[in-house]
């Protein structure tokens, strides 16, 4: 780690995890082994014991034995919860002295659905925070495993400090039309691994703006129900822009199951050593306005080398949290290295730091925030002045594509 | 001497006025005499928003049906489309009192009034009670007279609509003199022409997606048993191209119909066409994919609405004679296999074929086809002479007055 980053990482790195929960989960980190960047330890539980021993990871348990007999949950979610908690003492051994933690599971099934939620309770209460990417059933699959799937969801949340659910069926809109089931489910898990990816390079790459662990945990200090999650990418001359083209597009914006407007908004920036501070912080305060404009917003930028130039956005928020007001000092050093010196460790901190934010966002003014739109209520067209049209609670005169996430390319 | 009286079928939709008059000679016969459209104004998502243009429209549409035949029109059967028509089904059920057990003439009648009698909402008149088939001790008997069992049911699938609404549309044509004898809902006016008694015997769906609202209309053992609308249609579709490709509504439209498909045809999402095709400074190149896959979304969309709308009779095996489709909707290309998608059961479109020739065969005359077709049942029904006003203008009146 350069220089910059000496406040955290060079006294005691921090450690992080990922835990491949059930098979959908484990086949994530199988995913992650395979372009494992190197700090991040990886481990793969189960409760069937074959489809474990197929895992290229090195660190894999096998959970309930005395209740599945390794041989799975069948997808009961209550035999699945029954198996975690016979191997509790396994759990706390796993999770313990991990600062960050992120759960993969794909919910809907037996051990997915029943352990990730006791899992991340007992990760909790040792103190990790604990960010869980979770995949939903395709609509194909059956009712019942999408009811399943609420229930678990509903689990996770009320646990875990940051749940982000992602439909199979929006990603899959992603691969081809005529792509095979295998490739859509390979699709969904590489959504995931971009997730984990891009957390895992702010917190250990080279930050042009750098983001520590305690401001990586103010944001996801409170539990809230919904989670606002999307990533971009772009390449070329304007790579930039169409990265934020792309986020601006990003099907999983556009879902019921997230929230639009966040209240704690992190927003990290990839790319090669051609990204520019002064661009970076122009188009950062564009995200940070369209997606919440009283958020705070925690950010930060990493040059990795090898993106050359290529950018990716990814931009996590959570809502329904406190109004401590945690807006980014660095970041403002650049631009006027007085005003942060000045400021003084002292009672007034909390007024002042507000006041900050709201400059900054007076600075960003409305140049080029008019582009964005994600927020402003569905539109209804030609339909503006009737009365909707509601069936099943949703207003129909509102084109399907939008209510039903679906991404329309121009 | 012959008696002949003309009537004429009214529909007022959102796109356009159509007036077709018949002439029914000695009750019996129908000949159809006259024909008068105009697009309409003062219409959206079925409903009348602006009762000036949309009497203006009305009226000239009957002017020049009326001018092309060279008579007075007596009668006027009108279509009921839009935003406020519901149904429910109503059920009663009486013990068979005769002594031997067999139903008699009074027990059908007591049962079936006793399921019309339920009390309607304020505001709202019933506009059909459409029959199902009557259960005798739990089996379904299509005339239940002299049969022997113990208890009778019969229900009805009422469907009613906002009293206030259906009244501009009387006010309409009464403004230019003109009595309307009934009105019939779109659907089930559509479904006794395009529907064969085939089709309808082995169960079938017939739908009308008109451009601001859909009606449907599903028939069981040759009788239709539900029916309603719900004010979707082609103007959806227009303005979900125009809000998700970013153009105006009338460019839209046009894109709808030069290239419009109700499913994705082109997988390739590089396939581009062009918006205007004038090649002047504002055209712009557009992916075929998003045409077809917004509309696709939106046309089943519509589908699964009905299909949640009928329950059970919306599944395959209920729809033997298969879907039936008609109204503007029906011309978008491959409508057919998008509804085949959703209901699972054939579907074509319709055809006016059994009663007419030539322009009235498309299908966005079934409508008005259809109302002269009921308008010469009810008159036969009634005799050439007697010519009361049904029960449900009496309710009207009532309401208005």
């Amino acid at each position: 780690m350069s220089e910059l980053n000496e406040g955290s990482s060079e006294i005691k790195p921090i450690r992080m995890k990922v835990i491949g929960v059930g098979g959908a989960g484990s086949n994530i980190v199988d995913r992650l082994m395979l372009s494992n960047p190197s700090d991040l330890h990886l481990t793969a539980i189960n409760t069937d014991q074959q489809a474990l021993s197929n895992s290229p990871v090195m660190d894999k348990h096998c959970i309930g034995k005395t209740v599945t007999h390794g041989l799975g949950a069948g997808g009961d979610a209550d035999v699945g919860r029954e198996a975690a908690l016979a191997d509790k003492q396994l759990l706390e051994e796993m999770v313990k002295d991990v600062d960050l933690l992120f759960l993969t599971a794909g919910l809907g099934g037996g051990t997915g659905t029943g352990v990730t939620p006791v899992l991340a309770d007992i990760a909790a209460q040792k103190g990790a925070t604990v960010i869980v990417f979770v995949t939903l059933p395709f609509t194909i699959e059956r009712a019942a495993r999408s009811n399943a799937a609420k229930v678990g969801l509903d689990k996770l949340r009320e646990v875990a400090n940051a749940v982000i659910p992602l439909p199979n069926d929006l990603l899959i809109q992603e691969s081809e039309p005529d792509a095979s089931l295998l490739e859509a489910f390979s699709q969904a898990d590489a959504w995931v691994e971009k997730a984990i990816k891009s957390i895992w390079s702010m917190m250990n790459k080279t930050g042009l703006i750098n983001l520590d662990f305690s401001q990586l945990q103010q944001v996801f200090a409170n539990r809230s129900s919904k989670t606002l999650f999307g990533l971009g990418e772009g390449t070329g001359e304007d790579a930039t822009n169409a990265a934020i083209a792309d986020l601006k597009l990003c099907p999983l914006l556009h879902t019921p199951e997230f929230s639009k407007k966040a209240d704690q908004l992190l927003v990290n920036l990839i790319g090669g050593t051609s990204l520019g501070i002064s661009e970076t912080q122009r188009i950062m305060d564009s995200i940070a306005d369209a997606f919440g404009k009283d958020a705070n917003v925690v950010m930060g930028a990493v040059i990795d080398e090898s993106m050359g130039h290529r950018v990716e956005i990814c931009v996590i928020g959570t809502s329904g949290s406190s109004d401590v007001t945690i807006f980014r000092g660095r970041r403002r050093m650049k631009k006027i290295p007085s005003a942060n010196l000045v400021e003084p460790d002292s009672a007034e901190i909390p007024e002042k730091k507000s006041r900050k934010s709201k400059k900054t966002h007076d600075k960003s003014q409305k140049t080029e925030q008019h582009e964005f739109s994600f927020s402003e209520g569905e539109p209804r067209g030609e339909f503006e002045n009737t009365e909707g049209t509601m069936f099943e609670g949703q207003d129909l005169d509102t084109p399907t594509f939008l209510r039903r996430g679906v991404r329309i390319p121009i | 001497m012959y008696s002949s009286k003309v009537i004429a079928g009214i529909e007022i939709g959102t796109s356009k006025v159509v007036v077709l008059l018949g002439e029914i000679v000695e009750g019996q016969s129908l000949n159809i005499i006259g024909m008068g459209q105009s697009s309409s104004k003062g219409v959206l998502k079925g409903d009348i928003v602006d009762f000036h243009a949309a009497s203006d429209c009305a009226h000239a549409a009957i002017l020049s049906a009326e001018d092309q035949a060279g008579v007075k029109i007596d009668g006027v059967y009108l279509a009921l489309s839009g935003s406020d028509v519901n149904g429910f089904p109503s059920e009663a059920s009486v013990n068979v009192t005769s002594e031997d057990g067999r139903v008699s003439k009074e027990d059908i009648e007591q049962v079936s009034s006793l399921a019309k009698g339920r009390d309607l909402p304020e505001e709202r008149v019933v506009i059909h009670h459409l029959r199902r088939p009557y259960r005798l001790d739990n089996r379904s008997v299509e005339k239940p007279l002299n049969l022997e069992g113990e208890h009778l049911e019969a229900s009805y699938w009422t469907v009613h609509g906002n009293a206030r609404k259906i009244g501009d549309a009387i006010h309409i044509i009464n403004g230019f003199n003109l009595h309307v004898d009934d009105v019939i809902l779109s659907a089930v006016a559509a479904g006794s022409v395009v529907a064969s008694e085939e089709e309808k015997q082995n169960g079938c769906l017939v739908i009308d997606i008109g451009r601001g609202s859909t009606d449907y209309a599903a028939y069981q053992s040759g009788r239709c048993v539900v029916a309603g609308s719900f004010p979707l249609g082609g103007d959806h579709i227009s303005n979900d191209l125009s809000i998700g490709l970013r153009m105006r509504l009338n460019q839209a439209e046009s894109l709808k119909h030069r290239y419009g498909s109700a499913i994705v045809e082109h997988k390739n999402k590089g396939e581009k066409v062009w918006l205007n095709n004038d090649f002047e400074i504002g055209d712009r190149p557009i992916r075929l994919w998003s045409i077809e896959k917004i509309i696709e979304l939106r046309m089943t969309e519509i589908f699964e609405v009905i299909s949640k709308k009928l329950g059970a009779l919306g599944r395959s095996e209920r729809l033997g004679g298969g879907v039936i489709l008609c109204g503007g909707g029906a011309n978008l290309r491959n409508c057919e296999q998008c509804a085949e998608g959703v209901f699972g059961a054939p579907a074509r479109v319709g055809d006016n074929g059994t009663m007419a020739t030539g322009e009235l065969r498309e299908s966005q005359y079934s409508v008005a086809l259809g109302l002269l077709k009921y308008g010469l049942q009810y008159q036969s029904k009634l005799g050439p002479s007697e010519n009361k006003a049904p029960g449900l203008l009496r309710k009207l009146k009532g309401l208005f007055q």
